[in-house]
């Protein structure tokens, strides 16, 4: 049982000291720093590509958990405000690397899809997710493949929550992707590639058609 | 200066707890003459001037309508309190919605009591208020709510509903959370939570030899009735400890500071 909940939560990537830190503090939140624990899994998300997509769900937990024990909220009020200093810094953290600039992205969007209150997503990262998509968008990023392939995953995941939550957004974000489909220089195949999947995407109200799931993602055989 | 909007925010936070109640917005405005320069002796001008300068304003409300907003806007930027504000938001409008319903279906002419799975602030409720005739400024419901929160995040309510259930709670006796969807003057509201605290603390967990024969003047049939369930109630503090501030002198009078409270969800800091 300890080891398949290691596996849930993915945090076989933690060194042991910090995996005990976090099983303790799903299970008694309330015995830990909880300050400390929202620090080690952001830190971990912005260096760990795997767990950047993953970690959400082992913060919801733990809100859970706080909140059930005595309902405090301090892990995630702790949570959020990192991650707010992180996005304000996001545009050193790309300079720096795209690896780390793209697993803060990876998750945001995590965090905004796991996370919610009342059953409903956060407002307050509602215009993060947003600059940050937005930001992916850009021409000197969609040249990078990397890029291109953190946001069409991400759009993936969230985009029809976000798209709920602020349309106009969405649909300028997407006047933005058909221009760099179309326009821009400089683009490689797969990003091309990737860009006319996610495109086809949401015009089919965020689901492929058949036709189109087998032209993307079906082996071709030459 | 007097821009309508500010003074109605100084008139929705006139009484906001532990605010700094130094020199207020107004008293500075009167410092001043007609021409910007401030009255007064020279240190004084400084200190204002300052102080206007770095933009302090003590009575700064933590949150304000404007008309553009959809409701109370939460001035704090942190993504931390806009998500607590914007939980209690929710929590509230979906008060309110159930609070509605229940109006409409005439719960209230029939004193029914059903078991609450929800909030239970606004089940009981003595005469049932018209449709429409209820309380639905967010902004106060907000406030109150609050206000509610942390009477509810104390250990001795957590005794007091773990110690008596619903059905067995008797009006005068047993502490009754304020409504905080009826019509009522700020200080009346205000009073009605100052009482309810009061009363709760005779369910205040036990502390020392000395303290509890000081409380056992003023716990009535709570503690009467539920000798067994003090047991209990111990048992449970040992296996989940809830954080408690310092051990109050159980003196029921200072009814803000007396109660054992477990960590808290909003600190009094934070969004109103």
């Amino acid at each position: 049982m300890e080891d398949s909940s290691k596996e849930d939560y993915k945090i076989h990537s933690f060194d042991m000291e910090t995996q005990k830190l976090l099983k303790t503090a799903l299970k008694d939140p309330g015995s830990v720093d909880l300050e400390k624990v929202s620090s080690v899994i952001v830190d971990q998300s912005l260096k760990d590509q795997m767990f950047s997509k993953e970690a959400g769900r082992i913060c919801f937990t733990i809100v859970q958990a706080e909140s059930k024990q005595n309902g405090g909220s301090v892990f995630r009020r702790n949570l959020l405000n990192r991650l707010q200093q992180e996005f304000k810094a996001r545009e050193e953290t790309r300079k720096r690397s795209t690896q780390e600039w793209v697993c803060l992205v990876s998750f945001i969007c995590n965090i905004f899809d796991y996370l919610k209150v009342n059953n409903m997503p956060m407002m307050a990262l509602v215009h993060p997710v947003y600059d940050c998509l937005f930001r992916l968008a850009q021409p000197d990023a969609l040249k990078n493949e990397e890029e291109v392939d953190c946001l069409v995953l991400q759009l993936h995941r969230i985009g029809e929550q976000l798209e709920k939550m602020n349309l106009q957004r969405m649909d300028e974000l997407f006047c933005l992707l058909r221009d760099g489909f179309l326009l821009q220089d400089g683009l490689s195949s797969l990003g091309r590639l990737l860009l006319l999947e996610i495109l086809e995407f949401r015009a089919g109200s965020w689901m492929l058609s058949e036709t189109a799931q087998k032209y993307y993602y079906s082996e071709v055989t030459d | 200066m007097s821009d309508p909007r500010r003074y109605r925010q100084e008139e929705s936070c006139a009484a906001e707890e532990n605010r700094n109640k130094g020199s207020s917005r107004w008293s500075q405005c009167r410092k001043r003459g007609a021409d910007g320069v401030v009255r007064g002796s020279q240190k004084e001008a400084e200190l204002t001037n300052n102080t206007d300068r770095k933009g302090n304003r003590p009575h700064r409300p933590n949150s304000f309508t404007t008309p553009e907003s959809e409701g109370p806007v939460s001035r704090i930027r942190d993504w931390g309190d806009e998500v607590e504000f914007d939980e209690m938001r929710t929590n509230v409008r979906r008060d309110m919605q159930r609070y509605r319903r229940r109006i409409l279906a005439g719960e209230f002419t029939q004193r029914e009591r059903k078991t609450s799975s929800g909030s239970s602030d606004s089940k009981d409720s003595r005469d049932s208020p018209a449709p429409g005739e209820f309380e639905t400024d967010e902004s106060v419901l907000m406030r109150r709510q609050k206000q509610i929160n942390y009477g509810k995040n104390t250990l001795a309510y957590d005794r007091y509903i773990k110690e008596v259930p619903k059905h067995l709670r008797q009006p005068g006796v047993h502490p009754r959370t304020p409504n905080k969807f009826k019509k009522y003057s700020r200080r009346s509201w205000d009073q009605q939570i100052k009482l309810w605290k009061v009363k709760l603390h005779a369910w205040d967990p036990p502390t020392e030899e000395g303290n509890d024969l000081q409380a056992a003047d003023q716990i009535d049939l709570g503690e009467i009735m539920d000798l067994d369930f003090d047991m209990e109630a111990s048992v449970d503090e040992l296996q989940y400890p809830k954080t408690s501030s310092s051990v109050s002198s159980s003196l029921p009078q200072d009814s803000c500071t007396g109660t054992p409270s477990k960590m808290m969800k909003m600190d009094e800091t934070e969004i109103a």
